[in-house]
């Protein structure tokens, strides 16, 4: 037992304990996690320039031109700024919710609205142009830099035409008018943006007007606050976090994939390196090959675990951090740590088998090819499984070794958990694809740790089994 | 006289190729063996399944009292013939690392590694990475590993490949040190005259089986010297008082003088002092045969194909083998 934890022990120093493995593996992710919010500092501090200068208005009705007049003071935009930020959080919900992905137009519009709110306040000096007036000479002064030395607030950023039939509807229209904007070349398009707004906001309310409603009485009408929505558990009420509920397993089985084959790999490049360095036979002579093979399956578990407790622990940190710890069961994690440990030792002694059956890492692709893909199906079956963890088939391959633990993994963590008695028989299941698992590799290590020349193929993998 | 090791009607094949056929080996506790014979003969095998890396087929074994060497690997040194380090371990780090692995325990590990290092002329190089080493300094290293947790029986596979002639006698010495203090030393090689300066007992095998087994007196004095070897102090002179003296055989002429054989029946001491004065000689001596001549010839012998030819080779062999087993029990 002693040299099983001696191999075991050299096998995380030699791994773990190197610059490459500490700054990959863990400085990595943590500069990301610092980098995170400190971009969003950055981000909040880097305001749009201040922007000054006349917007003319052509409002042939003259119902228009004091309303917009108001509503583009400083005042007037900065109130509309929050408002703004709470459309905005209301979208990423509903976003978050339908569990769909965001098309890049999406997301480039929240992100203007995020550059929006950050700006520094536009001082904008509304002035009024007779109907009538040539348009073309008019959209000249928009970009006509004009006379050297003008001064800024003189300049004329906009030029907004609003159709006659704007506020007030044509006799028989269905629909009114609207407006439109002619800016200068290269204005930064959040200035547009609370243009348009400002105007918007003002025709609604002239025509309020105009029609003798009561803007406040037609506001309370129209608004339905957002509800709160509150789970009900056993323990109590809490705030229900629904968005999550999908991402939530699938942020499970990535963990859980991405420790088990970090693990396996490195165990694959240190197998390999003891047999091309010969020093194999050097250990054989103090060990078994059962195990040396323990011993190191045990090593590399222990670095898969701390990329595990790395990456879990900043997962957790975060859900910590947005005050959403409730989501995750501490049964959750018990299962991780569980089906983490039985999905691990299954593909590192396949794995391990590989590395002792092979010459080179490059001939070690081939063997390990079927390896990965059985571990690819539970990732690209997520969203099925997520969305239906309780379907037959997601049953039936939650009882397979070696995706079980995956898809088992999955099913825990959605909002239709299987009940308990299916974890346990899946723990059970597994621990004797382990055991098969260890066995199988067992010989093809032994036999194949003393082998070199050609890559064996599967068909020798076989003999070697009956082999040894 | 206990056996360290013991083999009986061992066999070992790998798919069609057989490695190993029938053999039977007592290695005497406390002896220095020299396992012999040529490349592919099936040393490294057998050593490997005395080493339980390799199981046999048929037949069965005893290492240090036990069943496998499994139970006793704490009492066996072995450095293997395909041997190697950690490329990127330190060596102090790789040696502890060895010594563990071994059994040994305790703060002692790290003095012990030191101790090594500084007998085998390695001072200093404990913080170095294995790479930095020279093939020779690894290959120290390496023998180091198989010793340093002072096993009863050490097991050196071809542990003269591949060094220069400095360290080939720092390797001798080593070897010899562990052999007076008391352990049983077996190692292979294909260099006859290493083995013939060092052993007392020798297995030689070819083709996977026991060509020859018996203390290296014992084959000294079976295959006894019957060839005059002489230097007149006239070189290049008339060999013929050296063809008339009674007892002489044939009389070859080399660079220096010649060599004369004695005639069958004839005392090989009474020859000798008789040819010291047929003329002035500078050096008359008795010409041994080395173990490569042996060796060559067994194995030449055994390669011819044809029947009666393998027969009469397998019969010599035979005797020899007969007259090892007698050696090694007497």
């Amino acid at each position: 037992m002693n040299r099983i934890f001696q191999i075991a022990r050299r096998e995380f120093v030699t791994t773990a304990m190197t610059k490459a493995f500490i700054i990959g593996a863990l400085v990595f992710p943590a500069v990301i996690a610092l980098a995170i919010p400190l971009i969003i500092m950055l981000s909040k501090q880097a305001e749009a320039p201040k922007v000054v200068g006349t917007v003319a208005i052509i409002d042939p009705s003259g119902l228009g031109l004091e309303r917009i007049r108001a509503s583009l003071t400083p005042e007037a935009i900065s109130a509309r700024r929050p408002q703004a930020a709470s459309q905005m959080q209301e979208q990423a919900i509903q976003q978050a919710q339908s569990g769909a992905q965001m098309t890049p137009e999406q997301a480039t519009e929240m992100m203007d609205q995020a550059r929006t709110m950050s700006a520094k306040i536009p001082e904008f000096t509304v002035e009024g142009v007779a109907d009538g007036a040539d348009l073309e000479e008019q959209k000249r002064a928009v970009w006509d830099e004009g006379p050297q030395g003008q001064p800024d607030s003189q300049r004329r950023l906009a030029l907004i035409v609003l159709d006659p039939d704007a506020i007030r509807r044509g006799e028989g229209a269905d629909r009114f008018g609207t407006f439109e904007i002619f800016h200068r070349p290269k204005m930064d398009d959040r200035i547009v943006d609370e243009i348009r707004d400002g105007v918007r906001e003002a025709i609604q309310t002239a025509r309020y007007a105009a029609y003798g409603q009561d803007a406040a009485w037609l506001d309370a009408l129209t608004t339905v606050d957002r509800p709160r929505v509150i789970e009900v558990t056993a323990e109590g009420e809490r705030d229900s976090t629904s968005a999550f509920g999908m991402l939530l397993p699938f942020a499970f089985m990535v963990l859980l994939m991405m420790s088990v084959m970090i693990g396996s790999q490195y165990l694959l490049t240190t197998t390999i390196e003891e047999k091309s360095s010969r020093v194999v036979e050097v250990l054989l002579s103090a060990v078994s090959p059962m195990q040396l093979m323990t011993g190191k399956v045990l090593g590399q578990m222990m670095v898969g675990l701390v990329m595990l407790a790395v990456y879990g622990g900043l997962g957790v940190a975060a859900l910590v951090a947005f005050a959403l710890t409730n989501l995750i069961e501490p049964m959750s994690l018990v299962y991780l740590l569980a089906f983490f440990i039985l999905e691990y030792v299954m593909l590192a002694s396949l794995t391990a088998a590989v590395g002792a059956a092979v010459n080179e890492l490059r001939e070690a692709q081939s063997l390990q090819g079927p390896i990965i893909m059985l571990v690819m199906i539970p990732y690209i079956l997520w969203l099925p499984l997520s969305m239906g963890p309780n379907a037959l088939w997601a049953q039936i391959l939650s009882f397979i070794p070696p995706i079980s633990p995956f898809v088992m993994m999955i099913r825990v963590t959605s909002t239709d958990p299987p009940p308990l008695w299916q974890p346990l028989l899946a723990i059970g299941v597994n621990a004797v694809g382990c055991y098969v698992c260890l066995w199988l590799a067992a010989k093809v290590f032994r036999v194949g740790l003393l082998m070199y020349g050609k890559p064996p193929n599967l068909a020798t993998l076989v003999k070697w089994v009956k082999m040894a | 006289m206990s056996d360290a090791i013991v083999l009986r009607q061992v066999r070992k094949t790998f798919g069609e190729k057989v490695a190993v056929e029938g053999l039977d080996l007592r290695i005497p506790t406390g002896s220095l063996t020299g396992f012999i014979g040529p490349n592919g003969a099936g040393k490294t095998t057998t050593i490997r399944m005395i080493m339980a890396i390799l199981f046999p087929d048929s037949g069965d074994l005893e290492v240090l009292g036990k069943r496998s060497a499994v139970q006793s690997k704490d009492r066996i040194g072995y450095l293997p013939e395909e041997r190697g380090v950690y490329k990127k371990m330190k060596v102090g780090a790789f040696l502890e690392h060895m010594a563990r692995l071994k059994g040994c325990h305790g703060p002692d590990v790290r003095r012990r590694v030191q101790r090594w290092l500084a007998k085998v002329e390695l001072e200093g190089v404990e913080k170095k990475k294995c790479e930095e080493l020279s093939k020779g300094m690894q290959q120290k290293v390496q023998f180091i590993s198989s010793v340093i947790h002072e096993p009863d029986l050490v097991i050196l596979d071809e542990p003269f490949s591949g060094l220069d002639p400095v360290n080939m006698r720092l390797l001798r010495d080593l070897i010899l040190e562990q052999h007076t203090s008391g352990r049983t030393v077996i190692f292979s090689t294909h260099v006859m005259h290493t083995a013939e300066a060092l052993c007392d007992q020798i297995v030689m095998i070819s083709r996977g089986k026991k060509v020859l087994d018996a203390p290296l007196a014992e084959i000294q004095r079976r295959h006894e010297a019957r060839t005059i070897e002489f230097e007149p102090v006239q070189a290049g002179g008339d060999l013929g008082p050296i063809e008339r003296v009674a007892g002489v055989g044939a009389v070859r002429r080399t660079e220096r003088g010649g060599v004369a054989e004695v005639r069958e029946g004839a005392s090989v001491p009474e020859v000798l002092g008789r040819v010291a004065s047929a003329m002035p000689m500078w050096r008359v001596a008795i010409q041994r045969p080395s173990l490569e001549d042996l060796f060559i010839d067994i194995v030449k012998r055994q390669g011819e194909e044809d029947v009666e030819g393998l027969r009469a080779a397998m019969q010599d062999a035979g005797q020899l083998v007969g007259a090892g087993a007698q050696g090694g029990e007497s």
